[in-house]
């Protein structure tokens, strides 16, 4: 039995401009121990996905079809004091806004302790104590800096105590949306040093969800590619890394240029082309491949017709006209 | 002073010093500590640091949103420290800035034809209405904002996030400045959007010859867009010189450090350990040395400590100089071309 498995999703907006299907038949698969990277821009609709798995979503969302299941158990047949047990126990979340997320008048240690015995009442108070005080260790909090509240904590420690809060009730999916976004460069390599470390350790699984395909890559070991509300390509992060410079067709376009977005120190010094144009408006009916405007290599076909996701190879599948499957020795 | 090949820079920023008092905590913020560095005509400058370092500081001040406490601004040979009334207002002219969020900094009320025509109007650029629309067309044209004449009716509510920026980067281009101080224009654009922003400074640098103060966190970005970067460090450069130059040869820890992290170099454990202190409270002697890797290898000698280092010429190479603020740098050259 997989720790989640999401199968056909849809998720719908009811907005000014129309119902917006932010979420198109959408399947994920994550197994205990596995670290997978939902990658796509603003509006792709990672983080509906995201916010999904722990029925979190905003009120003007509904599941339109599909399925959830966490550790074999739908949690469409969930009620709200089942929900509320999962979320924390199960699945529990790191958001982009640490500061946010945390309570501004309560201190660090207080909050964790807090989470814990509300969500695990069996659990004794001594107990909850030291698992504290390992999971602040864990984060990289001094015991001198437990107490302290979080406008004494820098960007970089909140989103520590973030992880350490997540972290609190052992749950066996942790999902972080944007975990690095509001950090400095250095800050940003030490929580995605630290999200690798507590994989490996705990042997969680994670869900990273980005516009960052870097960080995502020196995380996760699978990487799965949003654009416009479908999944564009999946696959293991070597798989999707090892095609940067390969043919069209064992990669797809929109992944290529994710990638050669940000400038490689160890390649040339050239900007990328870069992409114009926008994604299309999920308000309206789109026909063909959802990329089909923006990409270099579209066809009459591409406009007409919208492609399956189909495999490359094994494990690895890419949602374009061109895909080609490698020819299996 | 100067250290273009150009007898006259743009630019010339001599010992900048902003501090900020802080009354409610006693105590002063020193967002930037001395701070000396010139731009070419036509040349790209990239400052890049961390949040908190100084760099937007640094750029408030030389477009004067923000007031010195000590140090000079000097614009093609002016000195604008102080001026006021119509020399500011020219200045302003001469010197555009562009902002991170740039949503914010259009007024979304107007149309991008508005936008942009209020520049040149404010300015008294054009002859008569005819010549501002033509003016205003053709800056929409080259910001790759096209059909112009379509895109000129829009409101800001109605365009992408990299449209939005190029709007604000036509109406800076309008007026004809000289220097163009961009505060992380890109940072909020989709990865895909942000080559066209950074495509159009380089274009206006190539054909136009404006030159650019490009602030950003991003050290691989500066790397391509930049002629020279300026690494700044809790209110300092640390480093300056050439983008090529300084890439394949760092020679601050600090520069080696965001390196590892930019070119996403495989490494087990953290580059740097801590974090920037406070500009309240900057160390004593090189404000570098409780973070510094190297200060560490070297035995933590007490010059590290005690003396705070200044900029100092690296190599003896033709064109701009690479200068590095470390009491270490020149004894470890294996580790810093690594």
């Amino acid at each position: 039995m997989s720790l989640l498995e999401i199968r056909d999703l849809r998720i719908d907006y009811r907005t000014e401009s129309g119902v917006l299907r932010a979420v198109d038949d959408v399947s994920l698969v994550v197994e205990r121990g596995d670290a997978v990277g939902v990658v796509g821009e603003s509006g792709c609709g990672k983080s509906t996905l995201g916010l999904a798995i722990p029925l979190l979503l905003a009120p003007n969302a509904t599941v339109a079809g599909g399925s959830i299941r966490l550790d074999g158990t739908s949690i469409a047949d969930l009620d709200e004091r089942q929900l509320n047990r999962l979320r924390w126990t199960t699945v529990s979340f790191i958001f982009q806004g640490a500061m946010n997320a945390l309570n501004p008048v309560q201190r660090i240690d207080q909050q964790i302790l807090e989470a814990i015995r509300i969500h695990e009442p069996e659990t004794s108070t001594a107990t909850a104590r030291a698992r504290v005080v390992e999971l602040l260790g864990l984060v990289g909090i001094a015991p001198s800096r437990a107490a302290s509240y979080p406008h004494e904590f820098s960007g970089g420690m909140r989103q520590r105590a973030m992880i350490a809060m997540a972290l609190a009730c052992q749950p066996a999916l942790v999902i972080a949306d944007e975990p690095t976004t509001a950090l400095d460069a250095i800050s940003q390599d030490q929580i995605l040093q630290l999200l690798r470390d507590l994989r490996r350790r705990r042997g969680q699984g994670l869900i990273m969800i980005s516009h960052d395909l870097a960080a995502i890559t020196r995380v996760c070991d699978r990487i799965v590619v949003m654009y416009a509300g479908v999944i564009v390509e999946t696959g293991t992060t070597a798989d999707v890394l090892g095609r940067r410079d390969a043919a069209l067709g064992t990669i797809h376009p929109y992944t290529r240029a994710l990638l050669d977005a940000h400038p490689d120190l160890h390649g040339p010094r050239v900007l990328a082309p870069g992409l114009s144009g926008h994604p299309p408006d999920l308000a309206r009916p789109i026909v063909g491949c959802r990329f089909a405007d923006r990409c270099a290599h579209a066809t009459d076909h591409c406009r007409a017709v919208a492609p399956a996701l189909v495999a490359v190879s094994r494990d690895h599948d890419v949602r374009c006209h061109f895909a080609v499957a490698e020819r299996v020795t | 002073m100067s250290e273009s090949t150009n007898p006259r820079p743009v630019l010339d920023v001599i010992d900048l010093v902003v501090h900020f008092r802080r009354r409610a905590r006693r105590d002063v913020v020193r967002a930037v500590d001395g701070v000396s560095f010139d731009v070419a005509r036509g040349e790209i400058l990239a400052l890049v640091g961390e949040s908190g370092c100084g760099k937007s500081t640094i750029a408030m001040a030389v477009a004067r949103l923000v007031a010195p406490t000590s140090g000079r601004i000097v614009i093609d040979g002016t000195d604008v420290t102080s001026v006021g009334g119509r020399a500011l207002r020219a200045i302003r002219r001469r010197v555009q800035m562009i902002f991170q969020d740039p949503f914010g900094s259009l007024d979304a009320r107007q149309t991008v034809f508005e936008t942009v025509a209020e520049p040149i109007r404010i300015h008294r650029l054009a002859r008569d209405p005819e010549d501002r629309r033509r003016r205003v067309m053709a800056a929409l044209d080259q910001a790759n904002l096209r059909p112009p004449e379509r895109l000129a009716q829009r409101y800001p509510h109605e365009l992408s996030g990299g449209q939005r920026q190029r709007v604000a980067i036509a109406a800076a281009m309008a007026v004809g400045p000289e220097l163009v101080v961009a505060d992380e224009p890109v940072s909020m654009l989709d990865v895909s959007a942000r080559a066209g922003v950074l495509r159009l400074m380089m274009e206006g640098r190539d054909r136009l010859g404006v030159s650019y103060l490009f602030i950003t966190h991003d050290l691989a970005t500066a790397w391509v867009v930049a002629d020279r970067i300026a690494v700044v460090y809790l209110g300092r450069i640390v480093e300056i010189g050439p983008s090529p130059e300084l890439v394949a040869h760092p020679a601050h820890p600090y520069t080696s450090a965001l390196l590892a992290v930019a070119g996403g170099e495989e490494h087990d454990g953290p580059v740097l350990p801590g974090e920037a202190p406070s500009a309240a409270a900057v160390p004593s002697g090189c404000r570098f040395h409780p973070r510094c890797p190297r200060y560490v290898l070297a035995g933590e000698p007490a010059i590290c400590r005690d003396e705070d280092p200044t900029l100092h010429i690296r190599g003896a190479g033709t064109g701009p100089a690479h200068r590095v603020a470390c009491h270490l740098a020149q004894q470890d050259p294996m580790e810093e071309t690594k």
